[in-house]
């Protein structure tokens, strides 16, 4: 047995118990299990249920708008009211709904289909699952604070901003923008670990280009999101910083004179086309293998499917630019983007034949998930064809913020949640091991389709109906598109009351489902491996549900079909042990399976939705209090937490006794400021919500750092294209390739800007509004430092590999000083500029950029002095540089620090040099 | 595994690439060729940025498909800046 065991976390940890601190796992029917729980089944049921849930709370308002539009004057809602719930209606259905859904089922069915015991960080997936449970409950508070975002679910500029948000809504809206963003980080989590899972943890013989169509769909969908949703969450931060420093119109980003509006939707939309794939994706996963399944075949040509997919996947990010037509692009942009447009909608035509022909050659069974996923197909393609009419820019114009849209869009998007729906019923035998009631299934299907066509149909009549608008003209008759004839003569209202009983009927439908599945639960319908005649993938091989470990053995295709081969034969197989930053273990291989357990997921995803709420009222004067009082408690966290793990050490007294100098400090400061306790007494509720959030949350933060927790990667699994990267690295890089858009978001978006303002024009507009003197030396000095700790990390590493304690604390200590003199130089610089020049945050596109733009990357020198505290403290004790540790974790928390290395070196010239 | 000396080699390296590109505004490049001083100091910082990402990141001995993955999400940030300049050029 190989006992390799490597500590991306720390050292081992014998001393601490041979078994996992975490324990095991509570049984089903203990509500400990679900809140502990890691495993990649549990959080697959918790995703599913939690996002059925929010399709409830969408469909509730969904009913209110429709009902709001039963006829064309005021009716039972008001006209913020009726904004707040298009908006929350739009946003809870594409991000709360949609994707979490799907992602239920994959966190469920992916493992399975690709022979993994579990997902690469398991720990980490729980975390995903929790902060988007708290971020749909964020948004919902957002409710409860005056009025909800009132915007629509594109939160278009300038309508997004504080001056034109009623005053009554302006807690609520960045409570929603808040909620967001949080929501963005647990898909960006999500993403890395399914795509560090997908690529290394795949059952040997198992290539990339064999495994099942739906886990081909969410690769996709993870590669897409991880870049897309990092663009939105750029344009979320910046959009808090209006709402934060920049109240004026004509300041701040989005309200600036220099294409503000415009770079919203830039910023957006480079984010929501992708969007509307990473929602559909999945559904067409599900469609490939139902249709496979019902016809009792392999999808006719299959390699040419997964190329469409891969190709729309990859043009998604080019085609933004229809969602403008009607802005101030210009012509040629717009005629590029048209053809981009017409030419992305040919992968989908073939997917649609290729679908349409399996079902053709093969023999059909017409049970519930198939009619589920035929219909949803008839719905995609009318939503498809309808689409292309708005990418075609003369079309647009006419067909822009009208209910064609909206038609459109819902037969695409809801079509996919059809589709999504015949994946319940296809997978519920596997996960629950009994069989749903086929009879109830086929009436669900028939009041679906009827519901939906009888909701969304009516919508392309009455195509002029203007979107959004909480009343509109009944009495007008609709009419064709671009003529004068009238079809019907029977005004707006009838369509819409038409829609509105669709609606509920749609609604009902879903009672139906939610009966059926629950009933069923308890029924003596009891199944095997598997209900259906014709299966292909690997969930289908074991018991219905799967056992806690997956499979019977070690999951293996070597042969060209599955075989599991004894757990014995195969245990040796732990070659290293990824641990998503805690400590790991050395501990029996066969004891090393999918049953860990942690409460700091749960714990800490908390601590964030408590942090969003408070940021979304604190006061401007305020805003970097909590964060810097939190600073001494991190430090305290750390000197306690790392003694208990680690056994107490002077460096231990050190970093507890520091944190009181340290608070002591910032309280003197905060004295100067604002006075002490005047100021304190003067501080809000938000004010002491963010500080128990931040404080809390960097608590929750080492205490998983030094929780003990491992999760062994099995040697015999297929690893290309990434053999010899461990999980963790893996892990890492895909990180930063959504930093990497991040930061590219900020520093196109000064880009944007400065090209429109005229790009050497630029310093002249910042001397307009106020800068006298903006040297180059404060940047060069901060170029110095940081390529310094650069090099001083990898000292760090090069000394942990040599077994050098004093070599690598010696080096990563440097490099702290080296990143505290970076701040400090910051620090004066900006005082300069701020204070003394009054050269303010909201002082014009040149300050607003270059403040936000460095401010992000000095955000991330301040999180990796933090993380640096954390790993001298290990260090200290033995971690990284000790027999058989070969200083991994230093290399991982190094290529983090050289990549905000990376970024400042573009920053350097052109916040500076080229300024 | 790369060696101390050559980390060190590097660092001087990039230490006297900043300086440079620094000095091409002292020297009031910026000023006479701002076009030309321009490529040349962003020409520059890719230069860093590469030597940074080869040499400390390790990406040398990566395989490929770790330079991919960093070069995706680079050409994501290229449409986007690309895209959204030009649309109002």
């Amino acid at each position: 047995m190989t006992e390799d065991v490597h500590t991306n976390g720390g050292t081992d940890s014998h001393e601490t118990g041979g078994h996992d601190d975490g324990g095991h796992l509570p049984p089903k029917s203990s509500v400990k299990r679900w809140l502990v729980t890691t495993n990649h089944k549990d959080v697959g049921i918790l995703y599913m249920i939690t996002a059925l849930f929010f399709l409830v709370f969408g469909g509730i308002l969904a009913f209110m708008i429709r009902m709001q539009l039963w006829q064309s004057g005021p009716f039972i809602l008001t006209d913020l009211g009726y904004n707040q719930i298009v908006t929350a209606h739009g946003l809870l259905m594409v991000f709360w709904f949609l994707s979490p859904f799907a992602f239920g089922l994959a966190n469920y069915l992916v493992p399975l289909q690709i022979g993994a015991d579990d997902l690469a960080f398991p720990r980490l997936n729980a975390m995903s699952y929790w902060l988007y449970l708290f971020s749909g409950l964020l948004l919902a508070i957002s409710f409860f604070q005056g009025s909800s975002l009132p915007t629509g679910w594109t939160l278009y500029a300038p309508l997004n901003l504080p001056a034109f948000i009623p005053p009554v809504a302006e807690l609520g809206s960045l409570s929603a923008i808040i909620a967001l963003a949080l929501f963005i980080a647990s898909v960006t989590i999500g993403s890395v670990n399914f795509i560090t899972t997908m690529y290394r943890m795949r059952a040997e013989g198992l290539r990339m280009r064999d495994i099942p169509l739906f886990s081909i769909s969410i690769l996709l969908t993870v590669w897409m999101m991880l870049f897309a949703f990092a663009a939105l969450l750029a344009a979320l931060m910046l959009l808090s910083f209006d709402h934060i420093f920049a109240g004026e119109v004509g300041t701040g980003y989005f309200g600036s004179e220099e294409g503000g509006s415009l770079l919203w939707t830039h910023l957006f939309w480079f984010f929501g086309h992708p969007e509307v794939y990473i929602v559909f994706f999945p559904a067409l996963g599900v469609m490939a293998e139902v249709v496979q399944t019902f016809s009792g075949r392999r999808l006719v040509g299959r390699k040419w499917f997964i190329i469409a997919m891969a190709l729309v996947a990859i043009q998604s990010f080019i085609v933004w630019m229809h969602h403008m037509f009607l802005t101030a692009i210009n012509l040629p942009i717009k005629t590029v983007i048209m053809v981009t447009t017409i030419g992305i909608s040919l992968p989908f035509d073939l997917m649609v034949f290729a679908l349409i022909y399996t079902m053709i050659k093969g023999q059909v069974r017409w049970k519930t998930p198939f009619l589920f996923v035929l219909g949803s197909i008839v719905l995609f393609i009318i939503g498809g064809i309808t689409g292309v009419f708005l990418g075609a820019i003369v079309l647009d114009y006419s067909f822009r913020g009208t209910y064609w849209v909206v038609a459109h869009f819902h037969y695409t998007m809801a079509s996919g949640a059809v589709a999504l729906v015949g994946g319940i019923y296809y997978w519920y035998p596997k996960i629950t091991g009994k069989m749903y009631n086929e009879f109830l299934g086929k009436v669900h299907f028939v009041a679906a389709f009827v519901g939906f066509n009888l909701l969304y149909f009516p919508m392309f009549v009455v195509w002029d109906t203007p979107r959004r608008w909480f009343h509109y003209n009944g009495t007008v008759a609709p009419e064709i598109p671009f003529t004068n004839i009238t079809l019907f003569e029977t005004g707006f209202t009838i369509w819409h009351q038409m829609a509105t009983v669709g609606a509920f009927v749609f609604g009902f439908s879903f009672l139906i489902m939610f009966y059926n599945l629950f009933v069923s639960l308890y029924s003596d319908r009891v199944v095997d491996e598997s209900p259906w005649a014709y299966t292909g993938s690997a969930e289908w091989a074991v018991s219905s549900p799967p056992p806690e470990g997956n499979f019977p053995g070690t999951p293996s295709f070597a042969t060209g079909k599955l075989s599991f081969l004894s757990r014995a034969e195969t245990d040796g197989g732990t070659e290293t042990a990824a641990t998503d930053g805690g400590v790991a273990q050395a501990t029996e291989a066969h004891e090393q399976h999918v049953d860990h357990t942690s409460w700091w997921p749960l714990a800490m995803s908390l601590t964030a939705l408590i942090l969003g709420l408070g940021i979304s009222g604190l006061e401007t004067s305020y805003f970097i209090w909590p964060f810097l009082f939190a600073i001494p408690a991190f430090v305290a966290f750390i000197g306690i937490f790392g003694a208990r793990s680690d056994g107490y050490t002077h460096l231990h007294g050190a970093f507890m006794g520091a944190s009181m100098p340290l608070l002591a400090l910032f309280a003197l400061v905060f004295h100067l400021h604002h006075g002490i306790p005047g100021g304190l007494a003067e501080a809000n509720q938000y004010f002491w919500i963010s500080l128990i959030g931040i404080t809390s949350g960097l608590g929750t933060l080492v205490a998983m750092g030094y929780e003990s927790f491992n999760v062994p990667t099995p040697t015999m699994s297929e690893q290309w294209p990434f053999e010899g990267v461990s999980n963790t690295k893996l892990g890492m890089w895909v990180f930063l390739g959504s930093d990497i858009i991040l930061f590219g978001a900020f520093i196109g978006s000064y880009i944007f800007m400065r090209i429109r303002a005229g790009w050497t024009n630029w310093h002249h507009i910042a001397e307009l509004n106020g800068l006298e003197h903006h040297p180059v030396w404060p940047g060069l000095l901060n170029t110095y430092l940081l390529l310094a700790s650069s090099f001083t990390v990898v000292l760090a590493l090069a000394y942990a590999k040599r077994g050098s304690k004093r070599g690598t604390v010696g080096a990563l200590s440097v490099t702290f000083i080296g990143a505290t003199l970076f701040l400090a130089n910051k620090g004066i610089e900006w005082v300069d500029l701020y204070i003394r020049q009054g050269w303010q945050f909201d002082s014009g596109p040149a300050a607003s950029t270059f403040y936000l733009t460095t401010g992000l990357h000095a955000a991330h020198v301040v999180v990796g002095m933090l993380i640096m505290l954390f790993l001298i403290a290990r260090a200290y004790t033995g971690a990284y540089w000790s027999e058989g540790e070969n200083g991994h974790t230093i290399e991982y928390f190094g290529l983090y620090w050289h990549f905000v290395d990376i970024v400042w070196l573009f920053l350097f010239p052109l916040f500076y040099i080229l300024f | 595994m790369t060696s101390i000396r050559t980390y060190t080699i590097i660092f001087g390296a990039l230490m006297a690439v900043s300086t440079t590109q620094a000095a091409l505004e002292f020297v009031g490049l910026l000023e006479a060729q701002y076009w030309i001083a321009f490529a040349l100091i962003i020409g520059l910082s890719v230069v860093k940025a590469v030597t940074v990402a080869g040499w400390y990141m390790h990406m040398r001995e990566e395989p490929r498909a770790i330079t991919y993955l960093a070069l995706a999400g680079l050409l994501g940030v290229v449409a986007l800046t690309a895209g959204a300049g030009y649309s109002v050029l």
